[in-house]
C-alpha cells in the first residue's frame, strides 16, 4: 500500500484550508470515488484509475488526521484501486485479436450504478422533504361488530410487528405467571428433636407426646420427633405411659445420657 | 333511491372518516347497486372539487393505491405550531441511498445493497424496518438464506406513491440531477483550481 508520504501536501492541494472543517459527508467509499470524478472533471467511463487512486489514498490519510474512524469498506475500496492501479501500470497482454478487458470496467459499472442510486435518493429526498409536511388524520377507534371478525390485511405487517407482539405475550406471560415463591425447607433432624424434647423432660412434668407431636410446624418435624422419642425410649432415657384415655406420657429416667450415644443419633 | 348531492355528501364523508386511503372501489362498496354508478361520478366531482385551491387547506390525494384526505405541505409551519411536534423525521442520506436501491431493485438482499453501496448496510436497513419503510419479503434460497427486502405501504404513503412501478425510471433522475448540477456548479468552481496536476494520471490519459 501507499505510504502516503505527504497526506498535508497533496490532500491539503485538493482541500484548501478553508474547507477543512467543512469535509464533506462521504456516504461511502463509493461517494468519495464519485466526488474525486466530479473534482477532476472527468468523465466516469474515462476514469483516471492512477490519478483518482493517489486522491483516495490521500483522502484516507486526511481522514486519519482528522480522527475520523475509516471504515473497512474505505481500506477495501482502497485495495480494489491499488489492484487496478497495478493493471493498468502494467503492460496489458495482446492475445490474438482479442481485446483484453479494461480493469477499470468493473469499477465504472459500479459509480454509473451508484451516481444513478445517489441521483434517486437526492430526488426522493426532496419529495421526502415536502411531504414530511402532509399530516393527516389519526384513525379513528371504530367499534368492531362482533360477529364480522374482521380480517387482519398481513400486507401491513412486518417482521417488526411480529416480534413486538411476540415480546409482548411473553412480558404477559412473565407478569401472569410470576416466578413461584420458593421457601427454604426446614430439615428437622432426629437429633435435634432427640435434644429438644430430652431437654423439654427436665424436671418432673411428663410430656404428652399426642400433645407434643400435634405441635410440630409439619409432618417431616413430627416424624423426626416421633423417631427421637424411639431413640430416647430404646436408650432407656425416657419410660412411655399410656393413660386410660390415649395419652402417651414421657417421663424421665435417671439414666443419663452419654456424649457417645448423642453423636449416634441420625443428624 | 337518493339524490345526487347526497351522494355527493356521502361520498365526501366516507374520505373524510377514513384516514386511510380507501380504493375507488372499496368506497363505493358503501352504496346500493343502483346508487353506485351516480357514486362514481360524484367522486370525481368530490375529487376535483378538492383540487388544490389557495383557500383550501386540505386535499384529496391519491396514494399506494387509494384516496384519503389530507393537509396541504405547504401548511406544515401552522400544523407544527399546534401540534407543537416536528411531525415526521427526515430521513438521512444512507437511509435514501438504501430505500432508492430496494425500491428499484426490490426483493434485494442486505449484500446486494452493500454492494450497490460499498458501505455495509445492515444498520439502515434496520432503520427502515423500524420506520416500517421496508419490510422483509422472505429470504433468498442461497446460501446463509438472506433476508429479501421490499419496500411497504408506508413507503408508498411517505412518497406518494401508487404503486413501486410508479417510480420514475433511474435514468430520469440522472437527467434531472445533470441539469440540476450543471446549474450549481456555476458557484462552486473556484476549488477546482486547486487540484493537484499529478503526473502519474497522464499516464492514464
Amino acid at each position: 500500500m501507499r505510504s502516503g508520504a505527504s497526506p498535508k501536501g497533496r490532500a491539503g492541494g485538493l482541500l484548501p484550508d478553508a474547507w477543512r472543517i467543512q469535509l464533506p459527508v462521504f456516504e461511502g467509499p463509493l461517494d468519495l470515488l464519485l466526488h474525486l470524478v466530479r473534482v477532476n472533471e472527468v468523465e466516469i467511463t474515462e476514469i483516471p484509475v492512477v490519478l483518482i487512486c493517489d486522491q483516495f489514498h490521500d483522502y484516507l490519510a486526511l481522514m486519519e488526521e482528522l480522527d475520523l474512524d475509516i471504515a473497512a469498506d474505505y481500506v477495501y475500496e482502497a485495495a480494489q484501486l491499488i489492484f487496478i492501479k497495478s493493471r493498468m501500470l502494467l503492460p496489458r497482454p495482446r492475445r490474438g485479436a482479442e481485446e483484453s478487458e479494461d480493469p477499470r470496467e468493473n469499477l465504472v459499472q459500479r459509480l454509473l450504478e451508484y451516481q444513478q442510486i445517489k441521483d434517486a435518493a437526492q430526488s426522493m429526498a426532496e419529495i421526502h422533504e415536502l411531504r414530511r409536511g402532509i399530516w393527516v388524520r389519526p384513525p379513528e377507534k371504530v367499534e368492531e361488530e362482533e360477529e364480522e371478525e374482521e380480517s387482519l390485511d398481513l400486507g401491513d405487517v412486518s417482521l417488526f410487528d411480529l416480534l413486538g407482539a411476540f415480546r409482548k405475550v411473553l412480558d404477559r406471560y412473565d407478569r401472569e405467571h410470576p416466578p413461584p415463591l420458593v421457601l427454604e425447607g426446614e430439615e428437622y433432624s432426629v437429633r435435634g428433636q432427640f435434644q429438644r424434647i430430652l431437654e423439654s423432660l427436665d424436671g418432673d412434668r411428663p410430656l404428652d407426646l399426642l400433645q407434643d407431636l400435634r405441635g410440630r410446624s409439619c409432618r417431616a418435624e413430627a416424624v423426626s420427633a416421633f423417631l427421637a422419642v424411639l431413640e430416647l425410649a430404646r436408650l432407656r432415657l425416657v419410660r412411655l405411659h399410656q393413660t386410660g384415655e390415649g395419652e402417651l406420657l414421657l417421663y424421665r429416667t435417671e439414666r443419663e445420657l452419654r456424649i457417645e450415644e448423642l453423636e449416634a443419633i441420625e443428624s | 333511491m337518493t339524490d345526487r348531492p347526497q351522494i355527493e355528501a356521502a361520498v365526501e364523508a366516507v374520505l373524510f372518516a377514513a384516514s386511510e386511503p380507501v380504493s375507488r372501489a372499496r368506497l363505493l362498496s358503501a352504496f346500493d347497486d343502483e346508487e353506485r354508478e351516480e357514486a362514481a361520478a360524484a367522486l370525481e366531482r368530490v375529487v376535483e372539487r378538492y383540487a388544490q385551491r389557495d383557500d383550501r387547506g386540505v386535499v384529496v390525494e391519491e396514494v399506494a393505491g387509494g384516496l384519503r384526505i389530507v393537509t396541504r405541505p405547504d401548511l406544515h409551519p401552522y400544523l407544527r405550531r399546534f401540534f407543537e411536534s416536528g411531525g415526521r423525521s427526515r430521513l438521512s442520506m444512507a437511509a435514501l441511498e438504501t430505500l432508492a436501491i430496494v425500491a428499484y431493485r426490490q426483493p434485494v438482499t442486505a449484500p446486494e445493497v452493500q454492494e450497490l453501496r460499498g458501505v455495509s448496510s445492515s444498520g439502515v436497513l434496520r432503520t427502515l424496518l423500524e420506520r416500517r419503510l421496508l419490510r422483509i419479503a422472505g429470504r433468498k434460497p442461497v446460501v446463509g438464506k438472506p433476508f429479501l427486502y421490499c419496500t411497504s405501504r408506508e413507503f408508498l404513503l411517505q412518497f406518494g406513491l401508487n404503486d413501486v412501478r410508479d417510480l420514475p425510471p433511474l435514468e430520469e433522475f440522472e437527467e434531472m440531477m445533470t441539469a440540476d448540477q450543471a446549474d450549481r456548479a456555476e458557484s462552486r468552481n473556484e476549488p477546482r483550481e486547486e487540484i493537484p496536476s499529478d503526473p502519474e494520471g497522464e499516464v492514464e490519459a
